[in-house]
C-alpha cells in the first residue's frame, strides 16, 4: 500500500532533508521549524537550530504561535538576544543554513515579505523583513520554502526584502555578498539555482505531478534539467514524527 | 535613590515629539498599560522605533499618537499583522523607515556604544536600502575598509531620548532583570538617553547585589521605576504571564477599521481612568489569574 501523505508534509521532509549533522541553521516559523525539528530527530542529531531573538536549540513541547511565543523557547541551551543570534553568529558567518519563506519569489530566488502592489502607487503592506534580510545576506546558504502558484512565482516581484542572486550571474557578489539560495522547496518541485546564470532550475518533481503541471502554474519559465526524477516520497517514520511528535495539532503545516 | 513613581508620572516626562525606544517583540513584553497611559495623556508626534514592530507600537499608531517609526518589519505572529502601522503605511498618513532586525539593532548597538557609525553586511543589494536611501538621504553610507579596502554600507547609530522596557523585576534604584531572550532591550536601553523600567514586580536592592550577574538593565540609565503587575497586557511576560489570546484577537478584529479601533479605543483606553481600572475592564482576577505561568515551563 502506498504511504498517504501530502504536499506540506512532502515539502517539510524534502527540506529536512537538505540539512547535515553538525549544521547551523536559522529558522523561521511555521514549515521550517517542523523540517528542522525532522532533521534534527532523524538524520541530524547534532545539528543547532536557531531563532534570531536570541534562542539556541529549543526542545519544545508544546506549539507556539510565532517566535514571540515562550513555547518555542522552552528547554533552549541559550536565551540571549539578536546581538547574539544574528550578530556574533549570523554576521559572523557562523550560519550554514537559513530557512525562508515569503510571499513572491523570482527566478533569482529574491524574496519578497514586504508588500504587494506597486511600492510608489497602491499597495498592501504585509509583515516586512526580521531577520529575513539579515538571514539571505549572510547564512552560507539558503533554502526558500514556498507554495507553488503562479502568483507566487513571479519572473518580477513587487519588492526585493531578501536578496537571492539578484538580476543573477555575479550580481550578488558584485553586491558586496556571499551564499545565495540553494534550493526552492515547493508543494509540486525542488528547484536549484544554475551555477552560472543563476537561474531557477527544476531538479525534481513531487509524485503526482507532471512538468507541465509545474511549469504551467509558474510566473516564469525555469530551465529545466534533461532527465528530471521524481522527488524521493517520505518515509514512513518521517510522517509519523511530524504528525505524532513535532506538529501532532497541525499548527504548523496548516 | 529610589526612582519609583506612579505609571503617570513616567509617561508625564515624555515630551511630544520624542523619540521612544520600546521593549516589545510582536506580543511579548509589549509596553502596553505605557502606551494606553500615552494615549490618554494625549501625548503626539512620537518617532518609535524596535527591531521588530510589536503590539505597543500599533497601538500608538493607531491612537495617532506616532508620526514616524524605524522598525524591521513586525507582525503579531499568527494573530495578525500589524493592521495600524499597515494602514498608516499604506495611506502615507506614517512615515516608516523600514530596516531588517539586525540593521535596527545594531544601529542601537553604535549608539549604545557612542560609535559614530557601524558597518553591517545586511539590506545590500535590496529595495529597503534603496527605499531608506530614498527616505532618509543620511542614515546610510557606503565607506571603504580603511584595513581591506573592502566597500562596506555603514549604518548612523539610533540614540532614541526615552527607552521603555518591561521587565519581569526591578529594584528601586531601576537595576532590572530580564528573564528569557532579550531581543534589542540591553541595546535600546544602552543607546538611549535615559529609560523607564515598568517591572511586573519591585525587589529589594538586596536581592539585586545578591545575583548581580541577572542585572540587565544597570540602575544608572534609569529615570523612572514602575511596579504594575500586568502591565504588558494582553501580551505575555515570560515566567511571568501568557498572552490572552481572547483580548489579541479582539484587538485584531477592532483594527480592521478606524472607526472600530476608535471604539476599542473608547472602550479599552479612554474609557478607563487606570491600569488599574483597565485590568478589571478586561474581566479582573478571574480572567488574569489563568494566565499566570507555569514556574517550569515560564507560560
Amino acid at each position: 500500500m502506498e504511504l498517504d501523505y501530502t504536499p506540506s508534509e512532502l515539502m517539510a521532509v524534502a527540506g529536512a532533508r537538505e540539512l547535515q549533522d553538525r549544521e547551523v541553521v536559522a529558522v523561521g516559523l511555521g514549515l521550517p521549524v517542523v523540517a528542522s525539528f525532522l532533521a534534527k530527530q532523524t538524520h541530524a542529531p547534532n545539528m543547532t537550530i536557531l531563532f534570531e531573538l536570541g534562542v539556541i536549540d529549543p526542545e519544545p513541547v508544546d506549539c507556539g504561535v510565532g517566535l514571540a511565543d515562550p513555547r518555542v523557547w522552552h528547554r533552549a541551551t541559550v536565551l540571549s538576544s539578536f546581538v547574539d543570534i544574528l550578530g556574533a553568529i549570523l554576521h559572523k558567518g557562523l550560519v550554514d543554513v537559513g530557512f525562508l519563506g515569503g510571499l513572491e519569489t523570482d527566478p533569482y530566488g529574491n524574496l519578497n515579505t514586504t508588500l504587494l502592489g506597486d511600492p510608489r502607487a497602491t499597495f498592501r503592506h504585509m509583515v516586512g523583513s526580521g531577520g529575513a534580510n539579515d538571514i539571505a545576506s549572510c547564512a552560507r546558504r539558503t533554502i526558500i520554502i514556498m507554495r507553488h502558484e503562479a502568483r507566487k512565482l513571479k519572473p518580477a516581484i513587487s519588492f526585493v526584502t531578501s536578496p537571492g542572486y539578484l538580476a543573477g550571474g555575479d550580481s550578488r557578489e558584485r553586491a558586496g555578498l556571499h551564499g545565495g539560495p540553494s534550493r526552492v522547496i515547493t508543494d509540486k518541485a525542488i528547484f536549484g539555482f544554475h551555477p552560472e546564470t543563476r537561474q531557477m532550475t527544476v531538479l525534481s518533481i513531487h509524485p503526482g505531478n507532471t512538468l507541465d503541471d509545474v511549469l504551467g502554474t509558474m510566473g516564469f519559465a525555469p530551465a529545466v534539467l534533461q532527465h528530471v526524477p521524481y522527488t524521493q516520497p517520505p518515509t514512513r517514520e518521517q510522517v509519523r514524527l511530524i504528525r505524532e511528535v513535532i506538529d501532532p495539532q497541525g499548527m504548523y503545516m496548516g | 535613590m529610589t526612582k519609583l513613581t506612579t505609571l503617570a508620572e513616567a509617561v508625564g516626562s515624555i515630551p511630544s515629539g520624542a523619540h521612544l525606544a520600546l521593549s516589545g517583540f510582536a506580543i511579548s513584553r509589549c509596553t502596553m498599560a505605557f502606551a494606553r497611559e500615552v494615549i490618554r495623556q494625549g501625548i503626539r508626534g512620537l518617532t518609535i522605533s524596535q527591531c521588530v514592530g510589536a503590539m505597543d507600537m500599533d497601538l500608538l499608531v493607531g491612537a495617532g499618537a506616532v508620526d514616524r517609526v524605524i522598525y524591521g518589519g513586525g507582525s503579531l505572529d499568527r494573530f495578525g499583522r500589524l493592521t495600524c502601522v499597515n494602514r498608516g503605511i499604506e495611506s502615507g498618513g506614517l512615515q516608516a523607515e523600514e530596516y531588517s532586525s539586525l540593521s535596527v539593532t545594531f544601529r542601537y548597538l553604535a549608539g549604545s556604544l557612542g560609535l559614530p557609525f557601524i558597518p553591517i553586511r545586511s539590506l545590500r543589494g535590496s529595495d529597503l536600502i534603496k527605499r531608506i536611501e530614498e527616505q532618509t538621504g543620511s542614515d546610510v553610507a557606503t565607506i571603504t575598509d580603511p584595513f581591506s579596502g573592502e566597500s562596506w554600507l555603514t549604518l548612523k547609530p539610533l540614540l532614541p531620548d526615552v527607552a521603555v522596557v518591561q521587565v519581569q523585576c526591578a529594584d528601586q534604584e531601576g537595576n532590572a532583570r530580564i528573564l528569557g531572550p532579550r531581543w534589542d532591550n540591553p541595546e535600546q536601553v544602552r543607546a538611549s538617553k535615559r529609560t523607564i523600567v515598568i517591572a511586573e514586580e519591585i525587589i529589594s536592592n538586596d536581592a539585586i547585589r545578591q545575583n548581580p550577574e541577572q542585572t540587565v538593565i544597570p540602575g544608572l540609565l534609569v529615570s523612572h521605576v514602575v511596579e504594575l503587575p500586568f502591565a504588558a497586557h494582553p501580551t505575555s511576560v515570560y515566567r511571568a504571564y501568557d498572552y490572552d489570546a481572547r483580548q489579541i484577537e479582539n484587538y485584531v478584529q477592532a483594527a480592521r477599521t478606524p472607526d472600530t479601533f476608535r471604539a476599542y479605543l473608547d472602550h479599552l483606553v479612554y474609557g478607563v481612568k487606570d491600569h488599574q481600572e483597565y485590568l478589571k475592564r478586561v474581566g479582573g482576577i478571574d480572567r488574569l489569574d489563568p494566565l499566570r505561568a507555569d514556574p517550569t515551563l515560564g507560560y
